[in-house]
């Protein structure tokens, strides 16, 4: 039984009671919603109804993107300061695009400009956009972890927009919200017995990690692949992982690929050659490379995606990033609507 | 009423104590292996008498109230004066000591400037004199210059000066033919190398002991094999100097793995003159802990998200759990007290490195490595004790006589921690029904950086003397 089945299974059989969408053309603390989480950290700590929810906003996000004015009200006066440690143009322009599409003001804080590189910590500089008015805090950070620390100084909501190699829980629910509007049949939410499969450097991935939690828990069957050196640790996690959370490590490629609905390819950055853990890229390419060929392997209606920004040519032909079977820009596009989905909800939580 | 009885207080800090009685305690002397119910009466410093009890008067008695033991001897002690006062300073870390029943500390050379010049170690003793604390100050001095680990400090000067033995802890030595060398050395000088194991290619940028735990969290990776390899480099080392140099001995610190602790145990068998330590942390906490379990190492499963998370009650990534060695897995702290129980570990020692709020309370991955011990040992050695792990007697032995046996002729003209007449009085008296919750005020030390701020731990302090003298009492009523 997946986490799926088993929390949404109502006591004594009955029917589970419906996830109640909040009317997003509102403010959300003007309405009851069932959202209890004050921070968004990580995916581990969502249950099925959390997701369910984010998945309905979600859609509710899409509509009101499908409109001629792709906007609402709702989180007017509200200030979303996006704090980025890290270089990123996706992430941080889909959190912008998201908090504005709601109508929140916002804040952008690259820290190669800010005081960080005059040695002000996490903690200060947390301190001074909370006084400079914040009230949803989007961080990234290269140092797994650091959003918990804002969030224990923060008086806001923290959003995690990507730590070190833990996190990155908006884009695990992008994620899920592309695979389930693929893959799921009508009125089925899950992805039940659905081979997924997490392709490349899972060992410095954020991605990987947090599609474990969210793709395990819809009861997907999920496969990482790739090179041995940078799988490594995730063969102890596997054997630890309780029944429903049960995923496959494999470093042939072949194996993952037969007969998946899904793969997702990751970048391969060039400081793995120089720590030693993957010869060449050409090398890599040639055994890990997602190519036309290889993707005959998975089912015909099998479809791609990469969280980007890509290499093209090493983990991913540029054929097969810009065919039928990517979904690569729709990724890009969900991105924003579940971003406003999570900012929406994010914004109703009372303290 | 009290079982420490003294008419009125034992006076002040430093002071001789004149006339003191501890009636109705549960005595322990590991010096003789004797236990049992005693009064203790000490004058002007010495123990007068000491009268073991039996039958009526000794009823009631039991090694579960208040206990006296010789004082605590900590082979493993950051200091941070001097250079980084504002995290430990001398007098801080002696009256930490003190109130973690300590009576003897020695302090590693880690400090700025490190102690790797007899010059170094006067300043030391100097502060330590200033502070008027009782405490005996030992200290450990650098193997190399600078802690470079590259070229030897002058041993023999800082043998002459007085060091213990020479450790580049913090750092391990990484040129095998340096430690070679260093060990030749030492050892015909009389002294143990204290290693700190662990091959620094290995670790580089390790945040956390490489396993499920730290995939899950995203930490990199501290493989086991770091400290395992190193440890059977240096025993290799060892056994190869010992031929020429048969006085040479290699002391591994802070071990914290079941692999290398093996190794120790079948060289000890071999018959090589090697001892080591393990700290209270790993034998009692996990790398649980950094996913926000706060469960003892005997209680925990090695899986904090298993059973819908229910041993998480902490947040994730507390920096004061970032510690070198790491904490490790279930496994290696379960071999961490079975290394304790059968004598492969010679001693319990703290590795107390206090930190301040500006080097801890930041980014995990970027916080200093270290945890403040000294008050916390005895706490967290006890909880070890009542979960029926490890016996009280041979928990005081890895205090007391087992450092002190470590330090060999190093130890000095004292004689052995030891609870008998005419002795200088030098113990401690704990109640171990009594609790404290561990807090930043109620920590003498500079350094607040402990996980264990908020718990309840078992045993209470009430005196602590020090050759003689007055080095901790608990606040009265």
């Amino acid at each position: 039984m997946t986490l799926a089945d088993r929390e949404m299974r109502a006591v004594d059989g009955a029917e589970a009671p419906p996830i109640a969408v909040p009317s997003v053309d509102a403010p959300p603390y003007d309405q009851p919603v069932a959202w209890r989480h004050r921070h968004l950290l990580d995916v581990d700590v969502l249950s099925w109804p959390d997701i369910e929810l984010v998945m309905r906003t979600t859609d509710a996000m899409h509509e009101v993107l499908a409109r001629p004015i792709a906007k609402v009200p709702a989180l007017r006066g509200r200030n979303v300061t996006i704090l980025f440690y890290e270089a990123s143009t996706r992430t941080r322009v889909s959190f912008e695009v998201a908090a504005k599409s709601l109508s929140a003001d916002v804040v952008n804080i690259a820290a190669a400009t800010s005081s960080v590189t005059k040695g002000e910590s996490l903690v200060d500089t947390v301190r001074t956009v909370e006084a400079l008015g914040a009230h949803i805090l989007v961080i990234r950070h290269a140092t797994s972890g650091a959003p918990y620390l804002a969030a224990e100084t923060f008086s806001g909501s923290v959003v995690n927009g990507g730590d070190g190699w833990h996190a990155h829980p908006t884009q695990a629910l992008l994620d899920l919200y592309t695979l389930r509007s693929r893959l799921s049949g009508d009125g089925e939410t899950s992805l039940r017995g659905r081979k997924i499969v997490i392709l490349g450097d899972v060992l410095h991935s954020r991605v990987a990690r947090s599609n474990l939690w969210t793709l395990t828990a819809a009861g997907a069957d999920v496969w990482l692949c790739g090179p041995a050196t940078l799988l490594r640790g995730f063969e102890a996690w596997a054997r630890r992982g309780v029944a429903e959370r049960a995923f496959r490590v494999t470093t042939s490629i072949d194996d993952a690929l037969r007969d998946a609905d899904a793969v997702m390819a990751l970048r391969i950055q060039r400081e793995r050659m120089a720590s030693g853990l993957l010869p060449s890229l050409r090398e890599y390419a040639a055994r890990y490379g997602l190519t036309q060929e290889r993707l005959a392997l998975a089912r015909p209606d099998a479809v791609v995606m990469h969280p980007g920004p890509i290499n093209e040519g090493v983990e991913i032909a540029p054929d097969v990033a810009a065919g039928t079977r990517s979904l690569i820009e729709e990724q890009v596009r969900n991105g924003v609507a579940v971003r406003m989905a999570l900012l929406y909800l994010l914004a109703g939580v009372r303290s | 009423m009290s079982a420490v009885a003294p008419s009125r207080s034992a006076g002040a800090v430093g002071d001789i104590v004149r006339d003191l009685e501890i009636s109705r305690a549960w005595l322990v002397d590991p010096a003789s292996g004797r236990e049992g119910p005693g009064d203790i009466v000490i004058t002007d410093g010495v123990i007068d008498a000491v009268t073991w009890l039996d039958g009526d008067e000794a009823s009631g008695i039991d090694d579960r109230g208040v206990v006296a033991a010789p004082g605590f001897v900590d082979l493993h002690t950051h200091l941070r004066e001097p250079g980084n006062e504002d995290a430990e300073t001398i007098a801080s870390g002696l009256a930490a000591a003190a109130h973690g029943g300590f009576t003897t500390i020695c302090a590693m050379p880690n400090t700025t400037p490190a102690l790797d010049d007899p010059g170094v170690l006067e300043s030391i003793r100097a502060a330590a004199a200033a502070s008027s604390s009782p405490m005996r100050l030992l200290a450990w001095g650098a193997i190399s210059a600078g802690r470079s680990g590259e070229t030897l400090a002058p041993l023999g000067e800082l043998a002459d000066a007085g060091v213990i033995g020479f450790s580049d802890d913090g750092s391990p030595v990484a040129s095998a033919p340096l430690l070679r060398n260093a060990l030749a050395y030492a050892g015909s000088l009389g002294l143990p190398v204290a290693e700190h194991a662990e091959d620094p290619a290995l670790t580089a940028g390790a945040e956390a002991n490489e396993g499920y735990v730290a995939t899950v969290l995203g930490l990199r990776g501290w493989p086991a094999a770091a400290e395992e390899s190193a440890v059977a480099r240096d025993l290799a080392l060892l056994a190869e100097v010992v031929r020429d140099v048969p006085t040479a001995r290699l002391h591994l610190t802070h071990l914290s793995t079941a692999a290398a602790l093996d190794l120790v145990r079948r060289a000890k068998a071999a018959g090589l003159p090697v001892t080591c330590d393990v700290t209270p942390h790993h034998l009692a906490l996990t790398d649980e802990w950094l996913a926000g379990a706060r469960r003892w190492a005997w209680d925990a499963t090695g899986d904090p998200w298993a059973d819908d998370r229910q041993a998480i009650v902490a947040p994730p990534y507390e920096p004061s759990l970032r510690v070198n060695p790491p904490l490790r897995s279930v496994a290696d702290a379960a071999a961490c007290r079975e290394a304790l129980l059968d004598g492969t570990a010679d001693a319990i020692a703290t590795d107390h490195a206090p930190h301040t709020s500006v080097d801890k309370v930041v980014e995990f991955g970027l916080a200093a490595n270290g945890i403040s011990g000294l008050e916390t040992a005895l706490g967290v050695v006890l909880a070890m004790v009542d979960a029926g792990l490890v016996p009280m007697r041979r928990a005081i032995d890895a205090l007391t006589v087992g450092p002190a046996g470590v330090l060999g002729p190093a130890w000095g003209d004292r004689p052995m921690p030891r609870l008998v007449e005419r002795s200088t009085a030098d113990l401690v008296v704990f109640d171990r029904s009594a609790s404290w919750a561990v807090s930043a005020e109620a920590l003498a030390s500079r350094g607040k950086n402990t996980p264990l701020l908020g718990r309840d731990l078992p045993g209470v302090v009430l005196l602590t003397l020090a050759g003689g003298r007055l080095a901790y009492e608990a606040p009265g009523d």
